[in-house]
């Protein structure tokens, strides 16, 4: 009993703000009848799974690291444009494997270089040099080489090659394996030694730019193996490559989804890997530093998105298997949606889509449980939950906390761009959708507790619903007291709710509503 | 016989703050040493400077043999060195059962010496389930010292085992590092110089920064002026 009581008057402030929160959710149903007020939830659940799975990484990297990712949006955005690569230009997708392969197998000799300048020139103003001219002169041959590989043809401003036309062809189920590209002046055998030349002396480069060597660990065998399996790899994909994409191609739209997600989550993770440990993990010492690096980061992903994929906004076409519009649609009940792939079912008189308002919400749901279970049921998750709050004394238990930090970056990035490819059918792309679900993912950590896994949850889940119900009575009114016309909150007024939301909530409960005091 | 731990001459800043300014401390294998001194003399600042928490910026560290200055500390640590820090640092969101199982260097280092840790601290196996932030300041203590244990260390660092605890559990703690002593060497930082007298065999005297004075405890506890120098009340 006592122990209830205590928790009672310890979060005091908490439940009555969570009382207000649903008190405010039910009376929303007084104005609007069941099926519409269903499909505003439905609509706001969805919003805060996206705005989650960029939420989660956020508040976990921030947690952990105390690095408050700039960049995180521009991930969402990254992994939407390679999803929508993947999905609808899968041709560009097999071209990019072998030169991105070889450039990794070269990446990964960096320990075996760190070793050798251990070992040859100690650190010096003369190591700095020979590491500089190795830098870019691998640049300069990657610069030279990557031009010769063959990459399908992509032209943003020719409305035939452009990204959008894609997009149409797919839409209309008229998308035809475009023309094969030739390979580039060099041919194959000097494009390819080029280009492994040039990642194998930018890792030596960057190797001897890098701080003091650990000779022990620097001798391990593993690199070449795992360059040598990379280059295998390379040539194996280049070899099939023609069949690889005519496969692709034939592939139903479900599965070249579902391929597109799994891509860009891990094309997420590898990214997120690279950030970390290139940029910030040398500057854990400069936390600000760290802040400004990943602005930049965001810069930068915003004009090489700009750069490949062209200016204009476009859209990703929803996959077949919620795309369904023929016979028995929209559905009438969840088990007819499924047998006709209905793109909408009727419940309880909403019409409801069945991508943005189910398959993203359980999505959404399935990330939330696999997190939970790997930060309580895993060592790792142990690991990350005991360095949220202290990594110094994990660190003194003998766990290398770098590499759960590196991992814990790359998951995020990871989960982030899984967001991306997946808001991407129902919220289209744009080299801005970043930046507006960094924000709402800020207002959701804040809103949550910042550092809380449960509270990004349910941040995000609040931020999404407020959104929507602020949008649906901004069309039907609302009832005030005092008020003889039923409120109609203007478009303005639906990002500044949300903001207004995380004021009040700080102004009650400043850590928020699952923050810890320190 | 050589010791396991040697500390020689070791210079640590934090940030542009000179704080140790030449600290030497050798620990013999099988020993209690403690490191005595005023508030702020550099004791803690010693310990973590051993663990490469905050590392020297010059002198030696040699541990078992081993020359471990500059190592990172999850390198030093998992050469077999214990760490028990101010305050505890206990997990709070980690139940007492996680904090000990997070300790663990290889599969099956809790159970291993589950027997021995509840011998030990008998309260904790009834707690064993409950989450860090419900623990007592002296359960606390316990938790952090039983964690130490979990892999099995050469050398334990404790800092301020007796800090804000009743006498009673200083009792307790008292006795428990005395049995784990049987088996491990230990470092310890006290300020509570009636208990550092009872535990320690060897004694360490830091002064501002400097390690000024070591020797036999035995020898020190008929020293009243000494003592009365560097640690001011007897």
């Amino acid at each position: 009993m006592s122990d209830v009581r205590t928790f009672l008057t310890r979060n005091r402030t908490r439940l009555i703000v969570l009382a207000l929160i649903a008190l405010l959710f039910l009376s929303s149903t007084q104005d609007m009848e069941g099926g519409e007020w269903l499909i505003t939830v439905l609509r706001g659940l969805s919003v805060g799974a996206v705005t989650f799975l960029v939420a989660a990484g956020l508040s976990l990297i921030l947690g952990l690291m105390d690095v408050l990712n700039l960049a995180h949006g521009e991930m969402y955005m990254i992994g939407a444009y390679v999803g929508w690569t993947v999905y609808v230009r899968p041709d560009t997708f097999v071209d990019m494997l072998t030169p991105v392969l070889i450039v990794a197998a070269g990446l990964v000799l960096w320990p075996f270089w760190r070793a050798l300048w251990a070992r040859l020139a100690p650190a010096s103003s003369r190591r700095r040099l020979l590491a500089w001219a190795a830098l870019l002169a691998g640049a300069l041959l990657l610069f030279l080489t990557l031009r010769a590989f063959p990459l399908a043809k992509w032209d943003p401003e020719v409305y035939a090659q452009s990204p959008i036309t894609f997009s149409l062809l797919l839409s209309q189920g008229t998308l035809q394996p475009p023309a094969a590209a030739e390979f580039g002046a060099l041919g194959p055998a000097l494009a390819f030694g080029g280009a492994l030349l040039g990642s194998v002396l930018l890792a030596a480069g960057m190797a001897g730019l890098s701080g003091r060597a650990d000779a022990a660990r620097d001798r391990r065998r593993w690199p070449f193996v795992a360059a040598v399996l990379l280059l295998v790899a390379a040539l194996a994909i280049f070899m099939v490559n023609t069949p690889l994409t005519e496969w692709l191609f034939s592939l139903s739209t479900s599965w070249r989804f579902f391929l597109a997600l799994a891509v860009a989550t891990g094309a997420g993770v590898i990214l997120g890997a690279l950030i970390e440990v290139t940029m910030i993990r040398p500057l854990y010492a400069r936390p600000i530093y760290q802040l400004m690096i990943t602005l930049g980061v965001s810069f930068i992903g915003i004009e090489v998105v700009r750069a490949v994929w062209g200016r204009p906004e476009f859209t990703m076409p929803k996959p077949a298997l919620f795309n369904g519009s023929g016979d028995g649609c929209p559905a009438e009940s969840l088990s007819a949606m499924l047998e006709g792939q209905c793109s909408t079912v009727l419940l309880f008189g909403g019409r409801i889509r069945t991508y943005n308002e189910i398959f993203i919400i359980l999505v959404g749901l399935t990330v939330l449980v696999a997190v939970w279970l790997l930060l309580q049921r895993t060592r790792i998750g142990m690991i990350i939950r005991a360095g949220v709050q202290d990594s110094e004394m994990v660190e003194a238990l003998g766990i290398n906390v770098r590499r759960v930090f590196t991992l814990v970056f790359a998951l995020g990035v990871g989960l982030a761009a899984l967001g991306g490819t997946l808001a991407a059918p129902s919220f289209g792309l744009s080299t801005a959708m970043g930046t507006s679900v960094l924000l709402l993912a800020l207002i959701a950590l804040a809103i949550g507790g910042l550092t809380s896994f449960p509270g990004a949850a349910a941040g995000a889940v609040l931020v999404g619903l407020l959104q929507q119900f602020m949008i649906k009575y901004g069309q039907i009114g609302i009832n005030l007291p005092f008020l003889a016309e039923p409120f109609k909150p203007s478009p303005p007024l639906v990002p500044a709710s949300t903001v207004l939301l995380m004021v009040v909530i700080l102004l009650v409960l400043p850590r928020g509503l699952f923050g810890r005091s320190e | 016989m050589s010791p396991l731990l040697e500390v020689r001459d070791i210079h640590t800043f934090i940030g542009q703050f000179h704080i140790l300014e030449g600290v030497s401390v050798a620990v013999p294998p099988g020993t209690i040493t403690v490191l005595l001194g005023r508030n702020g003399a550099g004791k803690t600042t010693t310990l973590k400077s051993i663990l490469g928490l905050t590392p020297p910026r010059s002198g030696q560290i040699c541990f078992a043999g081993q020359e471990i200055h500059g190592l990172r500390p999850y390198d030093i640590a998992a050469l077999g060195i214990g760490f028990v820090p101010e305050h505890r640092a206990i997990f709070r969101d980690l139940s007492v059962g996680e904090n000990l199982r997070i300790a663990e260097r290889r599969r099956g280092d809790f159970a291993r010496r589950e027997e021995l840790i509840f011998s030990l601290f008998p309260d904790l196996k009834r707690l064993i389930h409950l989450p860090g932030t419900h623990l007592s300041g002296g359960q606390q203590q316990m938790l952090a010292v039983a964690r130490a244990l979990v892999p099995e260390n050469r050398l334990l660092l404790i800092d301020e085992p007796s800090e804000g605890l009743a006498p009673v559990i200083i009792e307790q703690m008292i006795a428990a590092i005395r049995e784990l002593s049987a088996e491990t060497t230990v470092l310890l930082v006290e300020q509570n110089f009636l208990v550092a007298s009872q535990l320690a065999e060897r004694y360490v005297i830091v002064e501002e920064g400097r390690s000024v004075q070591s020797g036999l405890m035995a020898d020190l506890v008929q020293d009243k002026a000494t003592i009365q120098r560097y640690l001011g009340a007897a």
